[in-house]
């Protein structure tokens, strides 16, 4: 019976034009968007490469330099793609990719690409995230949309009843003859990304684990959409209500709700303007110690407690440069401040993400969405860990130089070098991004959410055929 | 005055119409009979203009139609088989918005007097034609034709579906049109029907006309078995 | 037949609740985005204000300041931020300069969630590493903001196709069109009469809708009147492009159900897809150079000017022989040498940060060639300029702050090399920044009015020689 209703709305199917041309769009598309976004994956990467290296060679041959100079003059960290990247980009686009790691200053990542691009870059790309989000489930919708409010328009279900069809395998036919044509189409996507990316060179952290996870966050997706459009499809009478209501009801979840959301969560929880940032971490750098000051009334006091601490008279004395480690403290209260107003934004983020995942009652594309790009790493998460990690690098190279400096030289010795050597020993910034299993903890809300549509859909789904 | 001479319809091999000639002149009433494709519908679409013929020529009132199918339409009047009007407009509207898009504007008076000659009752003349029933709205389709003042009237199926008294009334009207002096073409499968309202009849098969009767020279059963006959029905009676 | 079409077709709009139910849907989206399009300005214009205030207070202190070392008087703050070293004025008392918004920028967010709206560009600061971005959650700019410019850009052709997708294929389906082409009319204009007046109905319902949210926000839109009608005239020719393609399609393609899939197909083309390809072509056509390697040619360059600082300063001095007759003290001070080895790094920069503007200009160019394919494309482009939050708008602040960065850091140079101190009569002739904005152009909508004439002469071609067709087909 489930077998049965499968092939003849299988046959169906495939004996229709606008479904074998709508396929073949689809596809096309597909076969397009993989090739564009794997030659910016691999373009993208060689850059990294090189700059990688030749911002290393800057600070390894910097010759016989003050620490503090060398502080000052500082080093970059650079964001690379992650082979994931290739199938949904993400937020990619809107994060900076380089983030400058100097003295006294925690920056901002900068240089997005959008911001190179013209304003044309905001109505979107032809991703493969966006045919798998997009245009799949409007595929789903020309697919269903008639499923079965043709047979009440052809009286074809009353004959059906007549034969004494049991109600839920007649629809899980239907069901199983929407998801099978969708899912291979995915399964033939993914599998053909698994193939390219292991393909490619210095594919670093590509594991076909996650490509399965998200492949399955994908399928998930589907089904919800296929539930939903056969839901409507057998709830209302006319196919043409059918296709107008799931058309409304796509252009609501992936593209009004996001969109609502943002404004929502922006105007409830806003960030702050750069300006304004820069301007309260100023105000509250300025409250502590600063280390180019030994005027200030902070430095007088910690001058005070050292001379106490090591029971000598004066700062020459001590059995360290004071200056390199004024330096040093000046620094740990910077990087406080840094940590504080950091901490803020994070904040603001944090509440901004229970705002998405609220709306995601009324959208199933939200988590789906928000789950793809996390394990893609290439989510707003995962630029707060790039930016986390290049912090804590920024904060070790300077304990690094301020120590050497303070351990090595005299105080009041300003003119001071460290040899031409010492920039090598710095260890290289490394960042891992965090791993599938983590990836996935740290978005149960999601997966809980998306997991929720699923089963709900199916419910309901069930539920209105039964009572047909 | 319906005349079509020779008029032929080819759609690729297949000869829809084959050398039609016809001639309906005012006043009479002339039933096309025939199964499925036949041939009757093309002929009613060639007359509309809806098709142009492969060869062969069809008039309305003397008005070619393959040539000037649009002066042709001035004077007639078309019922399709299964007349849907504006479901949420009323009867009234609906007669006004269809003689009005004709090029004729009708005053409140006009339309009423329109609708009650053509058998619909007062009471119906504002309600939305959504909760009309077949025959109400074939009233309405007369209604039409009476207002445009028609020469030639086309009726493509018009009694299936109908109850019989709604048929019955809906014979009578065509009888009333016909003293008007209305030339009208039928096409139908109701060989009852047909023998009572037409005054002339036609059997059609495979796109050619078989056989004419004058409906007055020929009994019920004769024309069945005339029918029946044209065809190749094995069983029909001797 | 135009009048009993006009009587009619309002009749039924009215009666099957059409009418009524786009006046309210119209009202809510655009109610909602022009909520969200005035609390975005509200932000903006609170920044700016409280921006202007602090610039404000810092001036009256460093006048106060001014005076008192004037009358020798000591002063409460650390002597390096003596405001009569012109140096600390040219860094810590900077000036504002801001982008205003104005009365209709509410309606397009465009690019204003991406860029700053307002800098206080000092001497120290290099300019060309300046970040013009703004800090925002790259989630909001992903998914974009819910603005008037989107409701107009991607709804409002759906409410359309929804509106009209089947005004011809309806009839057919239910049997009305035998009828009305046994009538003595031409069925192509019958079609387009129609369409045209459920455009008619639609343009009066969305320009009302338009008004009455914008009087209910207490926003009079009278007082530029040449925006209001630059918005709605883009509006209606954009609204008449999509009429004009639901007319193709009406005489084109059959049943209901097709008709509705091909518009869709017409829309995810013009208004995803062409946008997206035109974008990704221009970018791999006019490729940006890598950032990354760009931030390895400034330090380098700058790694250089600094071991060589005192030979580029020597060098500066002899080419500004100015400075070294005016300057009875020949003092030199961090800031000589920092100006004089900014000053050359600049030089030395200018092409390679020029290339980065001139490849975005050859993107900007290569969109206005073939920006035609989209009409989309053009509307928002229009409506974008008409708020001001166009990538033009940001790259004409940012030209302008740069040029006043310079300007600013011009006005201490002299100051600096002929070592003078910075006095309360030198205040009034600090330099300020006034933004001037872009003037929109209008012309576009005409770009997209000859569009939709094309449409609708190709849709007109199409059912005269269907004509028959056009009432037979069957779905």
């Amino acid at each position: 019976m489930i077998l049965k209703t499968f092939i003849k709305e299988i046959k169906e199917l495939s004996r229709e034009s606008r479904v074998r041309l709508s396929l073949l769009i689809v596809l096309l598309l597909l076969g397009v968007a993989v090739f564009i976004s794997s030659r910016q994956y691999q373009q993208v990467n060689t850059q990294y490469e090189t700059a990688t290296q030749s911002e290393r060679a800057n600070w390894d041959n910097q010759g016989e330099k003050n620490p503090h100079s060398a502080a000052h003059y500082g080093t970059y960290a650079f964001k690379p793609k992650y082979p994931l990247s290739l199938l949904d980009q993400g937020v990619d686009k809107y994060t900076g990719t380089s983030v400058f790691l100097e003295a006294h200053a925690r920056n901002e990542a900068r240089f997005s690409a959008a911001a190179d691009q013209t304003g044309l870059a905001r109505f979107g790309d032809l991703t493969p995230d966006f045919i798998l989000l997009f245009l799949i489930p409007l595929l789903i919708i020309l697919l269903g949309y008639n499923s079965f409010t043709k047979e009440r328009e052809m009286g074809t279900l009353t004959l059906l009843k007549s034969q004494g069809i049991s109600g839920w395998r007649w629809m899980l036919g239907k069901w199983m003859a929407l998801f099978v044509p969708i899912f291979l189409i995915a399964f033939l996507l993914f599998l053909i990304a698994g193939f390219v990316l292991s393909g490619l060179q210095d594919f670093g952290a590509f594991s076909w684990k996650a490509l399965f996870a998200m492949f399955a966050v994908y399928i998930v997706f589907y089904a919800v959409f296929i539930n939903i459009v056969l839901i409507i499809s057998a709830s209302v009478k006319k196919s043409g209500i059918s296709l107008v209501s799931a058309l409304g009801i796509w252009i609501l979840a992936c593209l009004v709700v996001p969109k609502m959301a943002t404004n929502i969560a922006q105007a409830k929880y806003p960030y702050p303007t750069a300006q304004e940032f820069a301007a309260n971490i100023l105000a509250d750098k300025e409250k502590g110690l600063d280390g180019h000051n030994p005027w200030s009334e902070e430095s007088k006091k910690l001058e005070k407690e050292m001379l106490e601490k090591y029971e000598v008279d004066s700062i020459s004395q001590l059995p360290f440069n004071f200056d390199g480690y004024r330096m040093q403290k000046g620094e740990e209260h910077e990087a406080m401040v840094y940590f504080k107003h950091y901490n803020y934004l994070k904040e603001q983020y944090a509440k901004q993400t229970e705002v998405y995942q609220s709306m995601a009652a009324i959208s199933p594309f939200l988590p789906a969405r928000f789950l793809s790009m996390s394990i893609a790493h290439t989510d707003y998460e995962t630029h707060w860990n790039f930016n986390d990690a290049a912090e804590q690098y920024r904060i070790n190279t300077q304990k690094f130089l301020n120590d050497h400096f303070a351990e090595n030289s005299k105080f009041g010795d300003w003119s001071w070098q460290a040899d031409a050597d010492f920039w090598k020993k710095l260890p290289a910034f490394k960042y891992e991004p965090s791993n599938l299993k983590q990836t996935l903890s740290q978005n149960n809300g999601n997966i809980v959410l998306l997991g929720g549509w699923l089963v709900l859909s199916f419910g309901i789904l069930l539920f209105v055929v039964k009572i047909k | 005055m319906i005349t079509t001479q020779n008029l032929t319809k080819k759609y690729g091999d297949h000869l829809a119409l084959n050398k039609l000639n016809l001639t309906v002149a005012e006043g009479n009433i002339y039933c096309l009979l025939g199964a499925n494709g036949a041939g009757k519908t093309t002929t009613i679409n060639l007359l509309l203009g809806f098709v142009q013929p492969t060869s062969g020529s069809a008039s309305i009132n003397g008005i070619d139609v393959t040539t000037n199918s649009r002066e042709a339409k001035k004077y007639l009047a078309y019922i399709p088989e299964n007349l849907m009007l504006y479901p949420n407009l009323s009867a009234m509207e609906n007669l006004d918005y269809f003689s009005g898009i004709a090029g004729k504007s009708l005053s409140k008076t006009q339309l009423k007097a329109f609708l009650a000659e053509a058998g619909l009752q007062n009471n119906a003349f504002e309600k939305r034609i959504a909760t009309f029933s077949k025959g109400m709205r074939q009233k309405v389709g007369i209604s039409i034709a009476l207002a445009k003042d028609a020469k030639v009237l086309l009726l493509d199926e018009p009694t299936p579906g109908l109850d019989p008294s709604a048929s019955n009334e809906f014979g009578l009207l065509l009888q009333r049109l016909k003293e008007k002096g209305v030339a009208t073409l039928m096409a139908t499968h109701d060989i009852f029907r047909a023998r009572e309202v037409a005054t002339h009849i036609g059997i059609m098969k495979d796109g050619q006309l078989k056989q004419q009767f004058v409906a007055s020279e020929i009994s019920l059963g004769d024309l069945e078995n005339a029918y029946l006959k044209t065809m190749d029905y094995k069983n029909a009676l001797p | 037949m135009l009048k009993y079409n006009f009587k009619y077709e309002l009749k039924q709009l009215l009666r099957n609740r059409w009418i009524q139910l786009l006046s309210v849907l119209l009202l809510l989206l655009f109610g909602f985005a022009t909520y969200n399009g005035l609390q975005k300005i509200e932000e903006r214009e609170k920044v700016i204000t409280a921006a202007k205030e602090e610039t404000l207070r810092n001036d009256e202190s460093m006048v106060m300041l001014l005076d008192s070392l004037d009358r020798g008087m000591e002063i409460s703050v650390s002597p390096w931020r003596y405001p009569n070293n012109p140096m600390v004025v040219g860094n810590y008392y900077p000036r504002l300069a801001a982008m205003p918004s104005h009365n209709f920028t509410f309606i397009a967010t465009g690019q204003s969630d991406m860029y700053s709206h307002y800098k206080k560009p000092a001497v120290s600061r290099s300019g060309f590493m300046e970040d013009y971005t703004e800090m925002t959650s790259p989630i909001q700019l992903l998914f974009g903001s819910f603005d008037l410019a989107f409701v107009i850009v991607y709804l409002l052709p759906l409410l359309i196709i929804a509106f009209s997708y089947d005004i011809l294929s309806a009839e057919k389906e239910s049997g009305s069109l035998r009828l009305l082409a046994a009538q003595p009319i031409r069925i192509e204009n019958w079609v387009l009469q129609k369409l045209g007046l459920r455009f008619f109905w639609l343009s009066v319902l969305v320009i009302l809708a338009m008004l009455v949210i914008f009087f209910i926000f207490g926003l009079n839109p009278f007082v530029s009147i040449k925006l209001l009608l630059g918005l709605i005239g883009i509006t209606i020719v954009y609204m008449l492009f999509w009429f004009a393609v639901a007319f193709l399609v009406n005489v084109w393609v059959g049943s209901s159900a097709r008709n509705a899939v091909s518009l869709l197909g017409f829309w995810i083309f013009f208004v995803l897809l062409i946008p997206s390809v035109l974008n990704q072509l221009g970018s791999s056509l006019y490729p940006m150079p890598s950032r990354a390697l760009m931030i390895n040619q400034i330090r380098t360059l700058q790694a250089d000017a600094t071991k060589r600082q005192d030979e580029i300063l020597d060098n500066y001095l002899r080419d500004h022989p100015e400075y070294a007759i005016n300057d009875s003290t020949q003092q030199r001070t961090f800031w000589h040498s920092y100006f004089a080895s900014e000053n050359l790094v600049r030089q030395e920069l200018a092409p390679v940060l020029e290339n980065y503007d001139l490849q975005l200009e050859k993107q900007q160019e290569w969109i206005s060639y073939f920006k035609w394919i989209s009409p989309a494309i053009i509307t928002q482009e229009s409506i974008t300029k008409m708020a001001g939050t166009s990538t033009s708008d940001y790259g004409n602040f940012r030209k302008q702050v740069e040029g006043f960065s310079e300007t600013w850091r011009n006005h201490f140079v002299p100051y600096l090399y002929n070592n003078r101190n910075f006095t309360k009569a030198d205040v009034v002739k600090l330099p300020q920044f006034e933004y001037m904005a872009l003037r929109p152009k209008f012309l576009s909508a005409f770009t997209i009015l000859g569009i939709a004439v094309i449409f609708l002469a190709l849709g007109l071609f199409i059912a005269i020689k269907n004509r028959n067709h056009l009432v037979l087909s069957n779905a």
